[in-house]
């Protein structure tokens, strides 16, 4: 059941006995979507996956991306690999089947994304950042426009890409340059600079369209200023492609995802680049935020997907790899055993399964979530929303931040062939590192999350995520085997909320940077309160399937998840002792530490 | 081209296999079904692009229970437009022969396609037996066809080689790596495949002529011994003595 790269078994239980994502038939928009078309896409997801992905994930790094000639030289198989995904309806999977999509629920798409993501995260997401993309010109762009670029990009054939980044302007956007002069036929000269921008220029596609921000002349200043619009590379210009004056300075030179590239953009400076205004003027920032959690939920999955990667690879080690012995035994005549016999390397795997499989358990509900908000009936539809709006800051950096330590953790169990290029561990620990500074840094996300979302609707998403661990902590207090278990989530859920508040009272009596300078490590805090969540709740429908299986294989699945979530609550919930007695502290020090001290 | 092509299912590969009723039968409660790969990869996808380049169409047959729908519709998903489930639990390849070619006689298909073997039985009996209740030629593990008309040339896979043969239609082919290259249903098949007809009718009378009595598994893989490659001695002893195969 576990191929090279991800669990298919463990999302059959998260879909189908955690989740019933089947139960989303109910309503219309995804009343195809039954247990056998849900098992049917996975596995169509999985064959993708093992023909056109992963055996390319480690030539792509090997032979990664340059920029020679001024032109942006990619590995041969990406075309078809993002050729495969288009033509497997991937593209468009979860849009109306009246605008070519096939309504597949998020749930369910998700899953499969972390497939794709799982096997070769650096060509699946050319695709998937075209999606997004397109969906930006779907949404607010109008018919023409709609007409002009979203079928040639589901079709696989023109790039999208998220151009918001300038060399001043990273996690500051308010501070965007980029200039937008209206014209007379109504389009907008485009002048500025765009960095780090993925999928930006290759030439596994025929064009190239970048969803941009800039600045309408006389726009206001700061956030309320900034447009969306559509710039291709090549503009159609009386049934021809012609040059949009986007120039390509550069690739960045990067540590990981080598196969997937990063460009410098210079735009305008022959005077004559076009952008197509997408949305309303000043809206920009807005429109593109309505995408953010998709794009959020999306970078967590990739960073899964790669530590999913990871763990497979070092488990298949620690089963083959015989050194050493028992600390009790010193008889160098007797064989030695395999490494998954060393309680260490036990606990490492634990630690890796724990990450893995509880981020997985945590971005499947938050897609569940996200199917709810869209087509949910009006009372669930609001909770649902709030809910993902309050978890979509932790869906993104606990997969990425504690898959890094899931990776370095993998590398750990390999020893020496961990750290050489014999094995691939080494790519996936430079691959998943990104994953904690793009789409948002760890630190933006924590402020994030303690500056708006707790306080979200009068703290309305907060009382109902409550709400939803007490429901699980309750189911698990129904069975024997888990009642210390869900005690001590009880327990840790208590402080963290008696904590939570107290930082709300700080932000009341101070200034916002008072209550804000540890907000990283509040996120920290709520991560592993979540995730123990959502291993609670799977330990609870696992104890109940283990009584009712006979066949081995599932025994020791089901023995697995409860192994795990109480690996989970011994070894991860106790960190947050830690991460409690800090934020009630009031010392201020990083805020009053004077930087020349910093030395 | 009015292809037939049969498919059956098989045990996921990665499947722990294991039996019951006193080592009689496989013990199917927790194994994960596929569609038998040489039907799925290569005689679904040859017969589809027949059907794509000269018309005609193509049709899936298979002999087993309801749960094997779920199988059949991927071959839907991918392509084919209708399909027939006979009904029944069969026990041996004569006896899903003769459903296929109950089946088969009044339809008048030009090409009746099936894989060169299952991959859990390995039997590559099915296809021989349909042809010859048929009284139609048969071909088996073609790597390449190609049309013409009604001739076909087919390339065979034998031992140290390929064999070239030509036959007219109808007849019966069964399909090895090469005939055509994986297809992988796409989302708007998958969608596609509910609203597509699947018929089940009901079996024929036919009796099995041999029924399995016992199964085996091969013995567990040992552990493996390394060998320092200094040590060529060690290693004539290890394959001497305890190996036994020098
Ligand atoms: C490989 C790669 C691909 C990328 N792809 C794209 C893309 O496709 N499109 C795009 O638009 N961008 C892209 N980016 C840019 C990415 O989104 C930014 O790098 C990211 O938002 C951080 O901005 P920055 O690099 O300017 O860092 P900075 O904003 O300078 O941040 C540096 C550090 O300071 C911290 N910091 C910054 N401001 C604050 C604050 N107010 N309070 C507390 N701490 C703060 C940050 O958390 C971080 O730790 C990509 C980046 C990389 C590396």
């Amino acid at each position: 059941m576990i191929n090279q790269y991800i669990h298919f078994r463990n999302l059959r239980f998260l879909l189908h006995e955690v989740l019933d994502a089947e139960g989303l038939t109910r309503f219309e928009k995804h009343a195809a979507y039954d247990r056998e078309a849900i098992d049917m896409s996975l596995d169509a997801a999985r064959q993708t996956g093992d023909l056109h992905l992963f055996p390319h994930y480690r030539e792509m790094d090997k032979d990664k991306a340059r920029f020679q000639d001024g032109e942006v030289w990619v590995h041969p198989t990406l075309r078809p690999a993002i050729k495969a995904l288009a033509d497997g309806g991937w593209i468009a999977a979860t849009d109306d089947f009246a605008a070519g999509g096939q309504q597949m629920p998020w749930t369910v798409f998700n899953a499969c994304l972390l497939i794709f993501y799982a096997a070769n995260g650096n060509a699946a997401s050319y695709a998937f950042l075209t999606r997004g993309a397109a969906n930006l010109i779907r949404t607010f762009g109008d018919e023409n426009l709609n007409r002009t670029f979203v079928p040639k990009m589901y079709a696989g054939d023109w790039q999208g890409t998220m151009a918001l980044t300038e060399p001043q302007a990273g996690s500051s956007l308010s501070d965007i340059t980029t200039a937008a002069e209206p014209q007379p036929d109504g389009s907008y000269r485009i002048s500025g600079q765009k960095i780090y921008i993925s999928g930006g220029d290759h030439r596994a596609v025929d064009n190239v369209i970048h969803l941009l921000l800039a600045r309408i002349k006389g726009a206001p200043e700061g956030a309320r200023g900034i447009s969306l619009f559509a710039v291709p590379k090549l503009r159609p210009e009386g049934g021809e492609l012609v040059a949009n004056d986007v120039v390509t300075a550069g690739i960045f030179g990067k540590m990981g995802q080598k196969g997937y590239v990063a460009a410098h953009l210079m735009l305008g400076e022959k005077n004559d680049c076009k952008g197509y205004l997408v949305g309303q003027p000043h809206k920009g920032l807005a429109h593109m935020f309505l995408m953010m959690n998709e794009a959020r939920v999306a970078t967590g999955i990739m960073a899964i997907g790669t530590a999913s990667a990871a763990y497979y690879a070092a488990l298949k080690y620690a089963n083959e790899r015989p050194q050493g012995r028992h600390p009790s035994n010193k008889d160098v005549a007797q064989p030695q055993v395999l490494i998954i016999e060393h309680a260490d390397v036990k606990r490492m795997l634990l630690f890796q399964k724990a990450v893995v499989e509880g981020s997985i358990a945590l971005l499947l509900q938050c897609s569940y979530y996200a199917d709810l908000a869209t087509v949910g009936l009006p009372e669930e539809k609001l909770r649902a929303h709030l809910l993902l709006e309050l978890l979509t800051p932790v869906a993104k950096s606990y997969p990425a931040e504690m898959g890094i330590q899931s990776v370095s953790t993998a590398m750990q169990c390999l020893g020496g062939a961990g750290y050489c290029d014999d094995f691939p561990i080494e790519q996936f620990y430079r691959d998943i590192r990104v994953n904690a500074i793009y789409e948002g840094t760890t630190g933006i996300h924590g402020m994030d999350l303690l500056g708006r979302k707790v306080l979200l609707e009068d703290g309305k998403a907060m009382t109902w995520l409550l709400e939803e661990i007490k429901a699980a902590i309750e189911s698990a207090r129904a069975i024997d085997d888990l009642r210390d278990m869900a005690e001590a989530l009880e327990n840790t859920v208590r402080q963290f909320h008696k904590t939570t508040m107290g930082l709300i009272r700080l932000a009341m009596e101070d200034k916002p940077e008072v209550f804000l300078a540890d907000a990283t490590l509040y996120l920290e805090y709520f991560g592993i309160v979540v995730i123990g969540w959502q291993w609670l709740k799977q330990a609870a429908i696992a104890s109940g399937s283990l009584k009712d299986s006979t066949a081995e294989e599932e025994k020791a699945f089901y023995g697995g998840k409860l192994i795990t979530a109480r690996y989970f609550i011994e070894y991860e919930l106790v960190k947050t002792k830690g991460l409690d007695e800090r934020l009630n502290r009031r010392d201020r020090l990083t805020l009053d530490a004077d930087p020349a001290f910093i030395n | 081209m009015k292809s037939l092509v049969c498919v059956s299912k098989t045990p996921d590969t990665t499947s722990k296999i294991s039996f019951t009723n006193d080592q009689s039968a496989l013990d199917t409660g927790n194994i994960q079904f596929i569609m038998n790969p040489y039907d799925e990869w290569y005689a679904l996808v040859r017969a589809l692009e027949l059907q794509e380049a000269q018309g005609g169409s193509v049709t899936l047959i298979n002999v087993g229970p309801a749960a094997n729908d779920a199988i059949i519709r991927k071959g839907l998903a991918i392509g084919a437009e209708k399909a027939i489930r006979i009904e029944a639990d069969p026990q041996s390849a004569l006896f899903v022969a003769k459903q296929i070619a109950g089946h088969a006689k009044a339809e008048n298909y030009d090409i009746i396609f099936l894989g060169k073997e299952t991959i859990d039985y390995n039997g590559s009996e099915v296809g021989g037996m349909i042809a010859e209740l048929l009284d139609l030629p048969f071909i088996s593990y073609a790597s390449h066809l190609e049309m013409n008309g009604n001739t076909a040339t087919i390339h065979r896979d034998i031992e140290g080689g390929t064999e070239v043969v030509e036959v007219e239609t109808p007849f019966v082919v069964s399909a090895a790596k090469g005939l055509a290259e994986q297809r992988i249903p796409n989302m708007r098949g998958i969608m596609m495949a509910k609203s597509k007809p699947l018929q089940v009718i009901q079996q024929a009378e036919a009796g099995d002529l041999a029924v399995a009595v016992h199964f085996e598994a091969p013995p567990p893989k040992k552990a493996v011994t390394l060998v320092d490659p200094e040590n060529m001695e060690e290693l004539v002893r290890l394959l001497h003595e305890e190996a036994k195969v020098i």
